[in-house]
């Protein structure tokens, strides 16, 4: 699946999107926690709080924020697109 | 003696050259606060809701609010109002930078300006002096060029408010222009401006603002402060990377109208005109208004190239509108735009989406090349720049586009393709996938505008709650409460911004301390239903019906083609019943004479 960053979130990935193959990224919390191993801990404190979705980030699955789907339990398919933000405003 | 308010109006007579000090009364300043609530009581009371927006018989008030100017946090507002000639409803659009400020320390709340000159004029208000001056020269003169001249013949460290040849030719979204960079922009006001031959008002004041409860009030205000600098949004990601951060999401989550809102909402080139990009490649820095330590302002050089430049924004709307709404990816050339717009005093977000809406029309063969001049596809960059440097001027075939999309597309018989509501163009969020959203412009006061009810803060960024986009339950009861909010935001004299970290309690806390009035949270809440309630009495006694609350038909019958809201419409019929309900109003729209004796409304 793709998985795109944004903003200052690109700031621990150093990349703007990655391509994940891995097996058993089956759900968005599999997917926080490969990308807590693969980027260390300054974006893991971000994405996971005590096991939980961070509050202080967006997570979209194709467009849909996961706190609208099943959080972390939300199903991830390989084609998939996964988008992380920071949270951020303006108008 | 007030606090907060200076308790003291100018009015300025540009038929007899007369200037008069008057008493702001207390009792409307309780009521209304001030800033938009408080001009809009004056229109009110002044002004035939009937009256053409372009005639001698308007008034134009520029007007400060209680909190600016003091040290309450991003206290920089002040609002223009006057009947709009864009929509020929209430109009009312507020501006940042320091001129508000500067008004209270010269010792006013606030300038009605009525009548119109025979010849240009320009005000100058130096504390207890103030006098109308020749401006035949500056007449035709850009909005930096104006300024810089204006300060010359005045005081160097005044601050001015003045419109460009947008404003000069009535170009129908021209706006007022303070500070070289900040602009009250919407609704078309720098025309109103213009139609009474006022140029300026430059300003310098040496007086202080006494606040009632000199402590509690530092207390307030610290604590609010601390709340701003602590949250992501107004603490992080704002000064960061600016409002055009929000081009990314918006995209992403299929919202970001694209192509005159036909290709619907997600833009291939989001990416290059992305906050992220303008930050990377073109920001020299970040800038604050007076008193604010949020800082989303954005110092931008294009270095090099055709489109070489250098200048304020964009910021996102305007971005929005001159790069994906005319399917433009390329950043230089819709910060170019951007710039221009600025220069020449016209709205930018009205500019792009009028822009679009020629484009459209000329991939439909409706528009030729030879009425416009040039070939105009969607994506034309060149074509983009040039055309807003011809509408600012009113040259050519911007004689018509500076009408608005509304009157363009009517001429031409094909107004379905404006995409405005009440003939004000809606701003950088489709409704389709924002629910609330649409509600929101179908409901302005001003028309299709963003910054009355901004629903996309809980429905994309879960702020202050995460409200599912999708769905239309609940809507109107939060829309309504964002409605009243905000009009105490905007009369109050503070940054909408600020409400992204604060809300109701900080900013009453804060207008309790400097004001010395003994409302509770909820009565303060109460006076921007007031507020809201006397806008609407204002466009319905102007002529506008429940049959105004509605969106183009590309909202109401075209399905989104793909993205997370595929095959959604804005589904207004469902929450716009439940709207009128919230609001206490009758099915027709109109407040009920229950609600608006609750309300204090004679």
């Amino acid at each position: 699946m793709k998985v795109k960053f944004f903003a200052t979130i690109r700031e621990h990935t150093r990349s703007r999107e990655i391509d994940v193959t891995e097996q058993g990224c089956g759900s968005v919390g599999d997917l926080l926690q490969y990308l807590c191993n693969l980027y260390g801990r300054g974006l893991c404190s971000l994405l996971l709080e005590d096991g939980k979705l961070g509050s202080q980030i967006i997570v979209l699955v194709n467009g849909r924020n996961v706190v609208h789907l099943r959080e972390l339990d939300t199903p991830l398919e390989r084609d998939d697109e996964v988008s992380i933000f920071p949270v951020v405003a303006g108008g | 003696m007030m606090f907060g308010w200076t308790g003291n109006l100018l009015r300025v007579n540009l038929t007899d050259k007369t200037i008069k000090k008057e008493a702001l009364c207390p009792k409307d300043a309780e009521l209304y606060l001030g800033a938009r609530g408080l001009a809009t009581k004056i229109i009110m009371d002044e002004v035939d809701p009937k009256v053409d927006p372009l005639s001698e018989e308007n008034k134009l008030i520029f007007m400060t609010g209680p909190l600016t100017g003091t040290f309450a946090s991003s206290g920089g507002r002040y609002e223009v109002v006057a009947k709009a000639p864009l929509t020929g409803t209430i109009g009312a659009s507020n501006s940042g930078g320091h001129f508000g400020p500067e008004l209270k320390y010269a010792g006013y709340d606030g300038i009605i300006f009525e009548g119109r000159a025979e010849k240009p004029l320009y005000l100058w208000i130096e504390d207890d002096k103030a006098e109308l001056r020749d401006a035949s020269h500056l007449w035709g003169k850009n909005v930096f060029e104006t300024t810089d001249m204006v300060l010359e013949e005045t005081a160097e460290d005044a601050r001015v408010a003045c419109i460009g040849p947008g404003g000069e030719k009535k170009v129908l979204f021209a706006g007022v222009i303070n500070d070289k960079n900040r602009a009250a922009g919407r609704s078309g006001l720098g025309a109103v401006m213009g139609s009474k031959n006022l140029k300026a008002v430059a300003v310098k004041g040496s007086k202080s603002i006494k606040v009632a409860d000199p402590e509690g009030f530092m207390e307030a205000c610290t604590d609010a402060r601390t709340k701003l600098k602590e949250h992501p949004v107004t603490g992080g990601g704002l000064p960061t990377y600016g409002t055009q951060i929000l081009i990314n999401i918006l995209n992403q989550s299929g919202a970001l109208p694209t192509r005159n809102w036909r290709d619907g909402g997600i833009f291939e080139e989001a990416e290059g005109i992305s906050g992220e990009t303008l930050t990377e490649k073109y920001l020299v820095r970040n800038k604050g208004c007076f008193g604010c330590n949020i800082g989303c302002g954005r110092i931008t050089r294009i270095p090099e190239g055709k489109f070489e430049s250098f200048g304020e924004g964009p910021e996102y709307e305007a971005g929005w509108a001159l790069g994906a709404c005319c399917g433009v990816g390329d950043l230089e050339a819709v910060s170019k735009a951007n710039f221009i717009c600025n220069e020449l005093g016209i709205d930018p977000i009205t500019t792009g989406t009028t822009i679009a809406c020629a484009m459209e029309m000329y991939e439909k063969g409706i528009l030729t090349e030879e009425e416009v001049g040039r070939a105009i596809p969607f994506g034309d960059a060149e074509g983009l720049v040039e055309l807003t440097r011809m509408i600012g001027h009113r040259e050519g075939f911007g004689d018509m586009l500076a009408e608005g999309s509304y009157r363009m597309a009517s001429k031409y018989g094909c107004p379905e393709l404006s995409m405005s509501v009440k003939k004000q163009e809606m701003p950088a969020y489709d409704g389709r996938g924002v629910q609330g959203m649409g509600l929101e412009y179908a409901t302005s006061n001003r028309g299709g505008c963003h910054v009355r009810g901004y629903l996309t803060s809980p429905e994309i960024l879960g702020i202050p709650e995460k409200l599912d986009p999708l769905v239309t339950e609940g809507k109107a009861g939060w829309l309504k409460t964002f409605q009243d909010l905000t009009a105490v935001v905007d009369s109050a004299g503070i940054c909408l911004f600020t409400t992204f970290a604060i809300g109701l309690p900080e900013i009453s806390s804060m207008l309790r301390t400097a004001t010395g009035i003994n409302a509770t949270d909820e009565e303060i809440l109460k006076a921007g239903e007031r507020i809201w309630n006397l806008e609407r009495m204002f466009n319905i006694k102007a002529g506008f019906t429940a049959a105004d609350d509605t969106l183009p038909p590309r909202l109401l019958k075209e399905p989104l083609q793909s993205g997370p809201a595929k095959g959604k419409v804005v589904e207004l019929e469902k929450m716009l019943p439940e709207y009128y309900e919230v609001r206490g109003w009758g099915v027709d729209g109109v407040p009920t004479a229950e609600k608006l004796e609750e309300l204090s409304i004679e």
